[in-house]
């Protein structure tokens, strides 16, 4: 499982896995945002579920829960370290 | 000994779900005054508080992430604590989620105002094993911090106390957070550069500011001072080559990590390893198929028991009410005035006849499952669906409002992040089906021609609704804002909250809708006493019988309609003589009336809510619109029925 270390968007991590966040390919406004958030690079995210229909992500970040829209998600990289 | 009657101004800032509410309705109970900042469509909640001696005016501002001027809440917050210099910011603080509210916390310690520091549902947090030694935390940030369960109204009294006993002495020593080496250069740098000009904001975080490329201030230096830009241009750029991105986020970087110094120093974690109650009920609510089972088994069952108790209610008031007017009539007589006069009364008896049955208890129940914590779970799980119609998952709650009454429906839009959203869900929302739609659904169809179609006509509606979605997305442009959201825990509802949430909402409805419901009312029934109202209905007839198939009478009702769009059934049976409708008119008609009825206009009501929030323009280019799109569909439609019956 933990071979594929490889850098991935954050909506190919699975479910109940980890990633460190390496970027966020976006605009300057969307970074400021999740970086408000906590969401810098070097930050371990969890995804704890995704909904239904390609819908958001529930996501936890240094301890709190954060929901994100699927389109934001996948612009968020991360380096998948496996589950937890 | 304090002077008698002190004035003390205090705002109270924090991030969304931190319980900003909660201890502004703790402090600040009934003395409320809930309005909009002025131009904008943001709620502004003011609010007094009588406590020893003192007058504590609270402002809750809007609950927000940061201090950089990505939306409008975040603009108001920050020019009002620069411009107004409140005697105190409260910080309130989620403890549950310290790292993300610390952020926060920085920002409102750059712009140098007096804090202090309410570390908020400290019982949730120790549940979680979080443990924050306050005695060092308050040395870390150098400013008082107060723990307490505002749900409960623990460490209020505290919390007032410590205002009161700060209030007047020199209060500012708190910490100056300091940040890496070469950032504290570039601070150290423009600061000495503006340290000789005039402006109403603190130099360093001017300085930030500027590093940060904040729009607004590097607007405001620029015209004063465009050199110091040209410095701050190449000193973005110096701190961009070190560390590879763009700036703003080199400072948010150093801001988290120094939030995660404090937290390492002042914090114990106690990792628990059984799943807990919340998590279970967590992944239960939010799972692809019990959550959106359980959703449905929610929201049923609240419209079913709203709908019930509510027309129970409505009917009872019904009796009472026309008792009244017999005794109007005999008392004051029948006269062109008296008649006018009654049918002023009348519009607001009316307004408590939706009000009492249907908003009230509607209110309570979404106040309650809003502070459980569910309402964001519904978002999560309805917002792909809502993205494809150009808004994102917490739209679906101004929907699930609309069901009730499109009222508050409309009003609830302004948890929408952009104008563009706001704008976008309102119009949707006029479309939904509301309780007093429900009537007549129900009234006509439900009874006469059958429950599923009265069922069809429920989903016919939420189709037109994605579809006019999908358009409106293309009319107005723009791309959806991308939902971001934190993820409440669940805790127990707080009764008095709820009370307090639902009182508030009751009275903006009625100081809304009551001046337009009660002049549009005694307008009409004055058209009406005139002798108008046939000479009108034979001008509407090429609509109304030759397009539409109907009575010629409807044109009236429609009219009526206007104000209560029950009133097309009430006054249906009054001009028809009978409120067995299966004599008079035949399934195709009522299926095309009650299609028209859904769409046609919005309710007075809902027009002054759109007029008020969005301007009289776009209130009437809705109207409008709707008018055009409910009779070109209610003619499809009774066409297309032909081939049924």
């Amino acid at each position: 499982m933990n071979s594929d270390r490889g850098e991935m968007s954050l909506i190919e991590v699975e479910d109940g896995q980890t990633g460190i966040i390496v970027s966020v390919v976006g605009g300057k406004n969307l970074t400021k945002r999740l970086a408000d958030l906590g969401l810098v690079s070097g930050t371990e995210i969890k995804v704890i579920r995704k909904a239904l229909f390609s819908g958001p992500l529930q996501v936890e970040v240094s301890g709190s829960r954060l929901v994100l829209g699927r389109g934001l998600a996948s612009k968020i990289m991360v380096l998948s370290n496996g589950r937890k | 000994m304090a002077e008698n009657n002190q004035k003390i101004n205090i705002v109270l800032a924090g991030q969304g779900n931190a319980g900003k509410s909660a201890v502004f309705n703790y402090l600040t109970g009934l003395h409320q005054h809930i309005g909009n900042w002025a131009g904008k469509t943001i709620e502004k909640r003011e609010g007094t508080l009588f406590y020893k001696d003192h007058t504590v005016d609270v402002l809750d501002l809007p609950g927000i992430y940061s201090l950089t001027t990505y939306s409008e809440e975040e603009q108001i917050s920050r020019e009002y604590i620069i411009n107004q210099q409140p005697d105190f910011v409260i910080n309130i603080i989620d403890s549950t989620n310290l790292e993300r509210n610390l952020i926060f916390t920085l920002q409102l310690l750059e712009l140098g105002s007096p804090l202090i520091l309410a570390l908020n549902m400290v019982d949730l947090a120790k549940k979680k094993g979080v443990e924050v030694n306050v005695g060092k935390f308050q040395e870390k940030l150098g400013v008082p911090v107060i723990s307490t369960v505002a749900s409960r109204g623990l460490g209020m009294t505290r919390l007032m106390d410590k205002v009161i006993e700060l209030n007047g002495v020199g209060k500012n020593n708190h910490m100056v957070p300091e940040y890496g080496k070469e950032i504290e250069g570039c601070i150290a740098e423009l600061s000495g550069l503006l340290r000789n000009s005039e402006y109403r904001y603190p130099v360093r975080w001017i300085a930030i500011k500027l590093l940060e490329k904040d729009q607004e201030i590097t607007k405001l230096i620029e015209k004063s001072q465009p050199e110091i830009i040209d410095r701050s241009v190449q000193l973005t750029e110096y701190l961009e080559d070190i560390h590879g991105h763009d700036s703003s986020i080199v400072i948010a970087d150093e801001r988290i990590h120094l939030v995660a110094h404090i937290i390492r120093e002042t914090v114990k974690f106690t990792p628990r390893a059984i799943l807990s109650f919340n998590e279970k009920l967590d992944s239960l609510t939010t799972h692809k198929f019990t959550g959106y089972l359980l959703m449905t088994v929610i929201l049923g069952g609240m419209f079913l028991s709203v709908f019930v108790l509510g027309n129970w209610i409505s009917d009872w008031l019904d009796g009472v009410f026309s008792s009244w007017h017999s005794w109007w009539e005999s008392a004051v007589g029948t006269t062109f005035a008296s008649l006018l006069g009654w049918s002023a009364i009348e519009s607001v008896l009316a307004l408590i006849q939706i009000a009492l049955p249907y908003i009230l208890p509607f209110y309570i129940i979404l106040y309650i499952l809003e502070d459980w914590g569910y309402i964001s779970r519904i978002s999560f799980l309805m917002d792909n669906l809502m993205h494809k119609m150009g808004i994102h998952g917490k739209g679906c709650i101004s929907f699930v409002i609309g069901f009730g009454c499109n009222v508050p429906g409309c009003l609830s839009c302004r948890i929408m992040e952009s104008k563009r959203e706001r704008f976008i869900t309102a119009v949707l929302v006029t479309l939904v089906p509301c309780s007093a739609v429900s009537v007549i659904i129900f009234g006509l169809v439900g009874k006469y021609v059958g429950l599923l179609w009265a069922f069809g006509l429920y989903v016919f509606a939420m189709v037109v609704i994605f579809i006019a979605g999908r358009l409106s997305t293309k009319v107005v442009g723009g791309e959806p804002v991308e939902l971001i959201m934190p993820m409440p825990d669940y805790k127990t509802p707080h009764m008095r909250t709820i009370l307090v949430q639902t009182w508030d909402a009751l009275k903006e409805f009625i100081y809304i809708a009551a001046p337009i419901v009660i002049v549009s009312g005694v307008v009409i029934q004055a058209i009406n006493l005139a002798g108008w109202m046939p000479a009108i209905s034979s001008v509407l007839s090429p609509i109304t019988v030759n397009w539409l198939g109907l009575p010629a009478i409807t044109g009236i009702l429609l009219i009526f309609g206007i104000l209560r769009k029950e009133l097309i059934l009430v006054m249906l049976a009054a001009f028809l003589g009978t409120a067995n409708f299966g004599e008079v008119l035949t399934a195709q008609q009522m299926l095309t009336l009650s299609v028209v009825s859904m769409f046609y206009i919005p309710c007075v009501a809902t027009i002054s809510v759109l007029w008020n929030e969005y301007g009289w323009k776009r209130a009437m280019a809705v109207c409008v619109l709707e008018i055009l799109f409910a009779i070109i569909l209610g003619g499809i439609v009774s066409r297309l029925l032909n081939f049924v019956f």
